[in-house]
């Protein structure tokens, strides 16, 4: 399987992330060579084996709905933000 | 330098002048196992204990924690992870960042955003990853203890190739809650340590059911430490094939040391695995799948560095672009492709798949052993840039990735050393909750090897 331009350019759209263009191509030789390996689990037999899959044996533990907030936390996170005001972050303007 | 357990028993003055004592070691120091000995700050310290070193992945109130990144500097982290709330409450103190990986991917802390980590048996090998600071700083005697974290290996392989004790304890044993999530059905904390009673005296103070941390097992502390008992007698299976495939001295080594394992009354049986090129395919599979989900919140709005010069989507593309290193993003893409709409099945579908087949390949072993054994490594520490691509870099993690995959636990005990002088470790596994097993075959291995 060849990771080629236009796989990378989906890729980095799921991924939301920008890979710069001197880097194109290697990442891209570096992606194939990964997927070419990992095509050997191809030889293994999985017919009926389930799919899913979970290493805590009784599954996820479940607790009481009970509300928890912790202001203090917030208003720490929202003080080392990149861009806050008013107790809300701030982005880029996403409506011209 | 003291051990845990003699830290333990030292009262607050000598603490206090431990800890100066300690602190001036680190500053000699230049084996950058601290990231405060690259950025120049003092040692970060939280409470007044027993000093451990903690990974910087693992939340400390009113610490800059990144991964080791680029993407989270800036980050102030706003509560304490679960275990660092239980060793405050248990005489020890968080006493410095341990330098790791980016983002705990790696197998030798170069992919640092801060710079290499030395090992300090030789400056010019790597100490091993992602939990090289923690395995470097407690093998070179400027850390009594430490935490890191392990998902493919991340805590055993450096300390094998440091010469300390590394413990992953099994899936749900230790609360995760304020670990930075990597792949989530894989992560787990863990001790590394100088000594098989230290990793117990840690691990004991680590375990125990959280609320915070869905996947956390309804179990109780463990106590591991004051039931230690290396006279205990078991049946440890050698995995044949795998101890084959190692590099001469490993195998050398390891041989030895099961001998020495066989005089002293345990009984030794022989047993062998599939392909480990399967566990290295499965692994990175699922890692990168879970890794390209957890890491969409580095996106700059909320927390750490922020690249802006356009519109919202320019930002994301930007910070993430920018802010990851190439091994990260690497993961990510690779994460995203597995996932993909046309390849999921073959891919993603077929690894959780074959995630039961290496689980049912241990729980067939464990029919007739307590312990599992083999090597944690196939050679010793390697020099610095030495790996030549990605996949490279991946085999070095062959035999510690599929403990993860099955959810159980595992330790790294030093059993030699090479002719240059570099350590050697070997792995036990037990079945999932069996720490205390765990434990008592390693006090065992290091009596006998007497390390």
């Amino acid at each position: 399987m060849q990771i080629n331009e236009n796989l990378l350019e989906k890729l980095e759209k799921l991924s939301n992330l920008k890979v710069p263009d001197e880097k194109r191509s290697e990442i891209e030789q570096q992606l194939s060579d990964i997927v070419g390996f990992v095509e050997n689990l191809s030889e293994l037999n999985t017919d009926g084996v389930e799919a899913t899959f979970s290493t805590v044996e009784s599954g996820a533990t479940l607790r009481d709905d009970v509300p928890a907030q912790n202001r203090a936390v917030g208003d720490d996170i929202l003080s080392h933000a990149p861009k806050a005001a008013d107790h809300f972050f701030i982005v880029p303007k996403i409506i011209e | 330098m003291i051990t845990l357990k003699e830290a333990l028993t030292l009262n607050p003055g000598e603490l206090d002048e431990f800890k100066q004592d300690l602190s001036a070691k680190i500053k000699a120091s230049n084996l950058g196992a601290y990231i405060e000995q690259h950025t120049g700050e003092a040692i970060n310290t939280y409470g007044s204990g027993v000093p451990v070193l903690i990974k910087d992945n693992i939340q400390v109130k009113g610490w800059s924690i990144t991964s080791a990144s680029k993407i989270l500097q800036g980050y102030i982290a706003p509560y304490n992870a679960t275990v660092i709330e239980k060793m405050t409450a248990n005489g020890l103190a968080a006493f410095g960042r341990a330098n790791m990986d980016q983002f705990a991917m790696g197998s030798s802390t170069e992919t640092s955003f801060y710079g290499n980590t030395l090992n300090p048996h030789d400056p010019t090998k790597v100490p091993g990853g992602s939990s090289g600071g923690s395995a470097a700083a407690v093998a070179g005697g400027i850390a009594i203890a430490a935490l890191g974290s392990d998902t493919g290996g991340s805590i055993r392989q450096p300390a094998a190739f440091c010469g300390c004790v590394g413990l992953k304890p099994t899936y749900g044993r230790v609360s995760r809650f304020g670990l930075g999530a990597y792949s989530s059905s894989l992560d787990q904390i863990g001790p590394i340590t100088q000594t098989v009673e230290d990793a117990a005296i840690l691990y004991d103070i680590l375990s125990g059911h959280d609320p915070k941390d869905a996947t956390s097992a309804k179990l109780a502390p463990d106590q591991t430490a004051k039931n230690l008992n290396p006279d205990r007698k078991l049946t440890i299976a050698v995995i044949e094939n795998f101890l084959d495939q190692a590099g001469d001295e490993i195998k050398t080594a390891t041989r030895n040391a099961i001998k020495a394992l066989e005089d002293a009354g345990h009984t030794i049986i022989y047993k062998n695995f599939s392909n480990v090129e399967h566990h290295i395919s499965t692994y990175y599979i699922i890692a990168t799948a879970e890794a390209s989900a957890n890491l969409s919140r580095y996106d700059g709005v909320r927390y750490g560095f922020r690249k802006e010069e356009g519109n919202l989507k320019d930002m994301y593309f930007d910070t993430r672009g920018e802010g990851f290193g190439d091994e990260v993003k690497r993961r990510i893409l690779l994460g995203s492709f597995v996932l993909s709409s046309g390849y999921y099945d073959a891919y993603y579908l077929k690894a959780q798949k074959v995630r039961h087949l290496i689980k049912d390949e241990y729980n067939k072993v464990f029919e007739e052993a307590d312990l599992i054994l083999m090597p944690v490594t196939p050679t010793t520490a390697f020099e610095f840039n030495s790996k030549s691509s990605p996949i490279e870099m991946y085999l070095s993690d062959i035999y510690t990735i599929s403990l993860n995959l099955a959810g159980l636990p595992g330790i790294s005990v030093p059993v030699g050393k090479d002719k240059a002088g570099l350590p050697i470790g070997m792995q036990l596994v037990a079945k999932a909750f069996n720490e205390q097993t765990l434990l008592d075959g390693a006090a065992s291995a290091e009596r006998i090897l007497s390390l």
